[in-house]
Order: C-alpha cells, then sequence, then structure tokens
C-alpha cells in the first residue's frame, strides 16, 4: 500500500517536472483598446484600430521578419524577383485553408490583389500601382509589374494585400464590394481570412471578438498550430484613466495607449509588465516655409536661418523628460524614425546650443518681440507641456510664441491650407519602407512637403528615382542624400520619436506590437 | 378628445421647428474647418487621395443639392452612410439609443429618489442643521465636473472595492442596473443637485401658500397635507426643470459614457463630430431634437395633468 503510494507520487512528480518547455495553450485574453474597429478588411481599414488588426484575420504572402527590415515566407512559401524587376513569381504553400476550413487558391489571391489595386474600392491602391497584372496557374502567381519596384516584395508583406475569400465575397449580400464587405464583417464568422484568429463576434463601440483559427498554418514552439489562445475579447475604454483603472482592477489583462506620465507609476506595479514597444512614431512640427504667411503678411520662418535656429534653441532632452518621462529619444534622422529601412543616423540633430541660435537670428536680423503661432490640439496635455516649453525655450531668441488651439481635422485643415506657421503634429509608418514617410514629409507633388510649403528640386528627383531604382546600395544612398538635404533646409521642428506603452499583466507573455504598430496576438499566451 | 386635438396642434407646430433645426444642422457642420475625407485618410492621404474621397461622398457637389439630398432623404427616413462607421446612420443610431436612454432614465430616477426625500427633510427644518448640512453637500456636488466625479467614484468603488466592473456595459436589464450604476450615480448626482434646490424652494413656498395654512388650520393631518397639497404643487416646477433640462442630461452623456467607456449616442457624438462624419452627426442631432420635443410635449402633458389651470391652452 505504502511503496504503491510513493511509486504514484514518484510517478505524477515525474509528469510534473519533465516538460520544462510544457507550451500554455488556451484562454482568452481580455484586451482593454483606445478605441474600436470600425471595418476590419485589408483594403478598406483606413483608421489604425482596423489597419492594426488585420493581420490577425488575415495573411499576406510574404510577412516581415523579426528585424522589420527584411521579408519571409508567408502564405507563398517561395518568391522570386525577375533580374529586370518586371515580374515577381510566387509559390503558394500547399494545403492552406482560410479559417472555415475551405482551401485557399490561387484564384483568392488574384481576387485579393486586385481588389487592393483598385483605387476606386482602396485608398492604399497607390502603394501597389506598379502592379499591371496578376495571374495564378494552379499554385504559382505571377505579378507583371509595369515600371521595376523596388518597394513591391513589402508591399507584398503588408496589410491591404492580404487575401481574401473570393467565395465569401461572391456569396456575401449587397450590390458594390464595400457593401459585401461590410455585411461579411457585420456577420463574423471565419469563411473570409485566413488569419490565426477570426472575428467571432462584434458590438458597435463596444466589444470585439477573435476565436482562434484551429487550422491555422504556421506552428507554435510545441509543434501544434498557433495561436495558443483561444481567443481575444477586446473592450473599448476610450478614456485613458478608465483604462487603466480596468486593468489595475484585474479585468483585463492587456491595457494600450498608457500615457507616459503614467508609466513610473505602473513600472512600480508588481503585478504589471509595463512594455514599451519600439515603433515607427515621430513627433515633429511642421514650419509653415512659404514667403509669405496665409493673410499676406511676411512670414519670418520663411528664412532658412530662423528655422535652423528654432530647431538649435530646442532642448529635446528637456521636451522628452517634460512630456515623455523620459520615455523617448530625439529624432536621428530627420526624415524618419530609427526603425525605418534607409534612415541615416544624425545624432545629434540639432543638438542643443542656444548660442548658435542667437547668433542665427541676429544673421537672419530677425527683430525682438516676433510673433509667432504654435497651433496645438485642444484637450492634449502633451501639446499643452509641449507648448508651454517651446514658449520658454525660444523666449531668448526674442520669440513671442502663441498658442491657437484646435482639435484634429481644423489642424489636417489648416496644414493643407498653409494656414499656420507652425504646429505638432505625428506620423507612424503604414509600410515598411522609407518611401511612404519620406514622401509625405520631402516630396512636394506627394503632400506639399507636410504642407510647409517647401521645395527642392534635387530632393523631389532623388525621391522619384529611389521609387524604381533596384539596386538597394543606390537607393539607400539616395535616401541619405535626402535625409542631408532636409536637416539643413529643417522644415519641421525635429522632435523625438516615442515607443508604444502597452501596460500587460503578467500572467500574460507574448503579447507584442509592432513598430508599425500593428496588434500581434499569434504567440500570446495567458496562465490563469 | 379635447387633449388629443391638443397633442395634434403641438405635433403641427414641430414641423416648421425641424425645418429650421435641420438647416441649422446642415450649414453646422460644413461650417467646422476640415471635412471628412481629411478626418478619414488623416495624415498620410495625398491631396489626390482627398479629392477622390470627397468625390465618392458627394462633398463636391453643390450645397443646394447636397442639402436637397439631406431633406429628401430625411424625409423618407434614410439618414445617409455614417463615414466613419462605413454603415447605415438610422441602424448606427438606434443601435446605441437604447444604452443610452436606459442611462439618462436611470439617472432621473436616482436623481428624484436623493433628492425627493431630502429635498423634504431640509424644506420642513428649513434654517436648522440638516437643510444647512443638505444644502451645502449638494453645493460640493455641483460645484464639481462631471468626469472628475465619475473618476473619483470609479476609483473608489469599482477598482479598490469592487463592488461595480470598471466601465463598460452589461447585458439584460438587470445586469445593466448594476453595470450602469456608477455613471448613472455621476449624472444623478449633478441633476439632483439642482433638483434638491428647486424642489426644496417649492416645497417652503407652497407651505407658506394660505391654501396650507388654511389646511392646517382646519386640522387636516400633516400626512394628507403633505401628500395632497404640498408635494402636489411643488412637482409642478420640479417636473418643468427636469424637462428643461433634458438638453443638459444629454449633453451629461456626452462626458460619462466616455469615462465609462458607455457605447451610447453621447459618445458616439463625439467621436462622429472629431470623424466630422456629417450623416453621422446630422443624424444624432435630429435624434436629439426628436427626443428633445418629445420629452417637452411629455412635460406639458404631465404638468397639465398636475395644474388643471394649465390645461388645454
Amino acid at each position: 500500500m505504502n511503496t504503491r503510494r510513493i511509486a504514484s507520487a514518484l510517478a505524477l512528480a515525474a509528469v510534473l517536472g519533465t516538460p520544462a518547455f510544457a507550451q500554455d495553450r488556451g484562454g482568452i485574453l481580455n484586451f482593454a483598446r483606445y478605441d474600436g474597429s470600425q471595418l476590419v478588411d485589408p483594403i478598406y481599414a483606413d483608421r489604425n484600430p482596423d489597419i492594426w488588426m488585420v493581420g490577425s484575420l488575415f495573411d499576406t504572402l510574404l510577412r516581415l521578419g523579426a528585424d522589420g527590415k527584411s521579408v519571409e515566407p508567408g502564405l507563398a512559401e517561395s518568391h522570386e524577383l525577375s533580374a529586370d524587376g518586371k515580374t515577381v513569381t510566387l509559390k503558394l504553400r500547399s494545403g492552406v485553408t482560410f479559417a472555415d476550413g475551405s482551401p485557399l487558391t490561387g484564384t483568392d489571391v488574384v481576387f485579393s490583389l486586385d481588389r487592393a489595386r483598385n483605387g476606386d474600392l482602396s485608398s492604399w491602391a497607390g502603394l501597389i500601382g506598379s502592379i499591371d497584372s496578376i495571374t495564378a496557374d494552379g499554385d504559382t502567381i505571377t505579378i507583371a509589374l509595369k515600371t521595376p519596384d523596388p518597394t513591391i516584395l513589402t508591399m507584398l508583406a503588408t496589410f491591404n494585400t492580404a487575401i481574401v475569400s473570393k467565395a465569401a465575397f461572391d456569396s456575401a449580400p449587397g450590390a458594390t464590394d464595400q457593401e459585401k464587405s461590410a455585411a461579411i464583417f457585420a456577420k463574423g464568422g471565419p469563411g473570409v481570412g485566413s488569419g490565426p484568429f477570426y472575428l467571432c463576434g462584434f458590438e458597435q463601440g463596444a466589444t470585439m471578438d477573435f476565436c482562434a483559427n484551429k487550422g491555422y498554418w504556421r506552428q507554435g514552439a510545441d509543434g501544434k498550430p498557433l495561436p495558443y489562445l483561444d481567443g481575444v475579447h477586446f473592450q473599448v475604454i476610450p478614456d485613458d484613466a478608465t483604462r487603466i483603472l480596468k486593468l489595475q482592477a484585474g479585468e483585463v489583462d492587456v491595457a494600450e495607449f498608457v500615457p507616459f506620465a503614467r508609466v513610473a507609476e505602473l513600472k512600480a506595479d508588481g503585478k504589471l509588465n509595463m512594455e514599451l514597444f519600439p515603433s515607427t512614431r515621430i513627433i515633429y512640427s511642421p514650419i509653415n516655409v512659404r514667403a509669405t504667411r496665409a493673410d499676406g503678411s511676411p512670414n519670418p520662418l520663411a528664412d532658412v536661418r530662423v528655422r535652423q535656429a528654432l530647431n538649435y534653441a530646442t532642448d529635446k532632452a528637456a521636451l522628452i523628460g517634460l512630456v515623455l518621462h523620459g520615455a523617448g529619444k530625439p529624432m536621428s534622422s530627420p526624415l524618419m524614425a530609427a526603425a525605418t529601412q534607409d534612415s541615416i543616423n544624425m545624432d545629434p540633430l540639432y543638438g542643443y546650443d542656444l548660442e548658435k541660435a542667437k547668433a542665427l537670428i541676429a544673421e537672419a536680423g530677425l527683430p525682438a518681440g516676433t510673433k509667432i503661432t504654435f497651433t496645438t490640439l485642444a484637450g492634449s496635455a502633451d501639446d499643452a507641456t509641449i507648448f508651454a516649453a517651446l514658449q520658454q525655450m525660444w523666449a531668448p531668441l526674442g520669440i513671442d510664441l502663441v498658442v491657437e488651439q484646435v482639435d484634429g481635422p481644423t489642424r489636417g485643415a489648416k496644414n493643407r491650407a498653409g494656414e499656420f506657421d507652425i504646429h505638432t503634429y505625428g506620423w507612424v509608418n503604414d509600410v515598411n519602407d522609407a518611401s511612404q514617410v519620406v514622401g509625405w514629409l520631402g516630396h512636394t507633388p506627394t503632400a506639399k512637403a507636410v504642407g510647409t510649403g517647401w521645395e527642392d528640386a534635387t530632393f523631389n528627383s532623388l525621391y522619384e528615382a529611389a521609387q524604381t531604382e533596384m539596386d538597394p546600395a543606390k537607393r539607400g544612398d539616395a535616401f541619405a542624400q535626402m535625409q542631408k538635404i532636409y536637416a539643413e533646409a529643417a522644415p519641421l521642428l525635429f522632435m523625438y520619436e516615442t515607443p508604444f506603452a502597452v501596460a500587460v499583466s503578467k500572467q500574460v507573455s507574448g503579447y507584442v506590437q509592432t513598430p508599425l504598430g500593428a496588434n500581434v496576438f499569434e504567440e500570446a499566451t495567458v496562465s490563469r | 378628445m379635447q387633449s388629443l386635438a391638443y397633442i395634434a396642434k403641438r405635433l403641427l407646430l414641430m414641423v416648421p421647428t425641424f425645418a429650421i433645426v435641420m438647416v441649422i444642422i446642415f450649414l453646422l457642420v460644413r461650417l467646422l474647418p476640415g471635412d471628412p475625407a481629411i478626418a478619414i485618410a488623416g495624415d498620410k492621404a495625398s491631396d489626390a487621395d482627398l479629392a477622390a474621397i470627397r468625390e465618392r461622398l458627394g462633398l463636391t457637389q453643390p450645397l443646394l443639392v447636397q442639402f436637397w439630398l439631406f431633406l429628401t432623404n430625411t424625409l423618407q427616413g434614410d439618414l445617409g452612410r455614417s463615414i466613419l462607421m462605413k454603415a447605415p446612420a438610422l441602424g448606427v443610431i438606434l443601435d446605441r439609443l437604447p444604452t443610452t436612454a436606459f442611462l439618462t432614465l436611470y439617472a432621473v430616477t436616482l436623481s428624484l429618489l436623493i433628492a425627493g426625500p431630502l429635498a423634504f427633510v431640509a424644506a420642513l427644518n428649513r434654517g436648522r442643521w440638516p437643510d444647512a448640512a443638505i444644502r451645502a453637500i449638494f453645493q460640493v456636488g455641483l460645484s464639481m465636473p462631471v468626469f472628475y466625479i465619475g473618476l473619483v467614484l470609479l476609483t473608489f468603488l469599482a477598482a479598490r472595492a469592487r463592488l461595480f466592473p470598471v466601465g463598460g456595459i452589461g447585458h439584460g436589464f438587470l445586469e445593466n442596473l448594476h453595470q450602469l450604476f456608477l455613471p448613472a450615480m455621476t449624472i444623478a448626482l449633478y441633476t439632483s443637485a439642482i433638483v434638491m434646490r428647486n424642489l426644496r424652494a417649492a416645497i417652503i413656498e407652497v407651505l407658506d401658500a394660505e391654501y396650507v395654512q388654511f389646511a392646517r388650520a382646519k386640522g387636516l393631518p400633516s400626512r394628507l397635507i403633505l401628500g395632497r397639497h404640498v408635494l402636489r404643487n411643488a412637482l409642478i416646477s420640479t417636473v418643468t426643470l427636469l424637462g428643461l433640462s433634458i438638453g443638459n442630461l444629454m449633453s451629461g452623456t456626452l462626458v460619462t459614457e466616455t469615462v465609462f467607456a458607455v457605447p451610447g449616442v453621447g459618445r458616439l457624438m463625439l467621436e462622429a463630430i472629431f470623424a466630422r462624419d456629417y450623416p453621422l452627426i446630422q443624424g444624432l442631432t435630429l435624434t436629439f431634437a426628436v427626443l428633445v420635443s418629445a420629452v417637452f410635449l411629455l412635460t406639458d402633458l404631465v404638468q397639465s395633468w398636475l395644474d388643471p389651470r394649465m390645461r388645454l391652452t
């Protein structure tokens, strides 16, 4: 009797002790979001809360590597770019299915990419504007390009080219593609995507549920299909303080977008991991460089020396301390976050130097008491702090900085119309390539160089050449030159990069927010 | 019969009101700087993208054409497609409306339950310490911002004491009585302060009125005097006050629903404005206008029932 008991105790101990790598599986992760999704469809996702969820429900042909700079096989197990750069040939992974078990075929790929490049449907169509045609022959997909496109492989790893089921769209109610998409999303269910999860619940503005795709093609550490979780339950909690309270009360496992002022406090909380995920988010302020302001008066900021002086007189370390409580770093490239491909390190970019700033102001002959308006977002504590700091930092230059508070769309309209002196702005890359952000910030025909009106012929032609330059080294050189030209011209007040601050319960591991912002639950686990 | 005619007359009078409301809504949203294209496409769109979005949304048509479409569609019950939600605006609003209606009624009920008894206690003890204490406490409630009261309640009663969930919404009536208690209480604390002050003053006025003095002199029991004469007459002005503050209550939900993560029309309005979602803003404003008019009508009816002198004029 006694020996038996000992034997069974030993057996039990052996079972419990063996697999040190036993994988946590199952469970629902509760996630508090700052804003809700409206329609998670690869081509209609135009707001971050939609874009950042596409990858959970859908798969792309290629995937971004962990370093964020290379591409890896995705739904396509191999890919080849022809020597002339005008043909991409991909081979589909065999046996991949949508979450309902129906096979994913070349027909779905052609349908999805044709949808994605249709400018009447998607505002992202321009990203793959180089595509001339897509054809499928069995498992082989051939993409013919009008012109060589150095970004095409990256674009095939970007959310808007994710694959949807043609059958799901064919059978969905609705006259137009958009109505069909809305109907599919409203109904939910596993038939439309092949991602690690499928949508299994949605209440507008309140909650959203993802359920695991049991037949997902990627495998976990235990050799079984990912994801580890049974599902994710999202709750929309727009108020920062409430979202954090919800986490502290244990009602959710993750709270995203933690205000930087709260980071230190949550770091000290023994039940939480305060994650600061590296991001491609930059905070900067466009400076109007036009010779005259919108009201016709002369614009002191048209003088490059004044813009340089403002940059030298701005103590970035102090700003980071005040606004981010230390959780950030100064911009080291004038055109992009350091994590972006082809960024160059120019640190310190306009390191704090008040004497140099004063000298530049004197050289430009700026009269003391010059009034400059700084436009901020009403209700933004960060913007209010930035304004107060800049007002003091620039006072020694004889600048009288006054504030104008507006809401987001008003700021956008002022930017487009050139009706501003300087205003706050931010950016996160949607695409893992420098061309998107550089086009926005510097290329005049795209967006008037982020509304500043800055124009440089050399810069523009370098940018346009880089769009078709297939030699990575030459393309990198072109971007390096653009960054140097842009830094010198200073059409922006170069400020800082911020991480994504996410507070995560210690019961959770493996949750990631990528530098592009995407929420990744594929390898997340929760132990209760 | 007569009262039906009265209601019909009141409803007819609403027609010109709504015509004016519709013109104002239509012009007001378009006077805001920024447009839906900028709000949708955000920082990243090129000027060409914006032009395409404007074209797609019909924003490039002349204002008069846009207004005519808005008017005729609305009269056919079509509020247009919400740009933000990518779904019919009417459906989105009707989805969210019950939540806000529940929260508002809950808040009104709570404020009457709080303010009613305390107003009586204060009025009957006029000038003595219970009166002073009650008024002082409500003064504090009145002077605190709604979102602050909300956060304080959340921190102590929900996150610390775990008596209530931290924000969100439940399913079914009973679950929501529990789930929405804190947001309703937040609104009620503010509203009850106003109601209490008004009701107290009204009760005092009625208590001093000659007919009450007369009833007392006749030797009627106090309970009867308070119930039949004082309460009924004091309620007249309180009903008016509550009816008139429906607008305030609704704007209170804008803040409360955001702090407590309640998916109602108040929060929807904020989201719609920040997205310059013209159809949704128009639809919501129209909905608010209908509700306010309905409540005003209801107030008048209740008033005429309470006070026969006001009937049928």
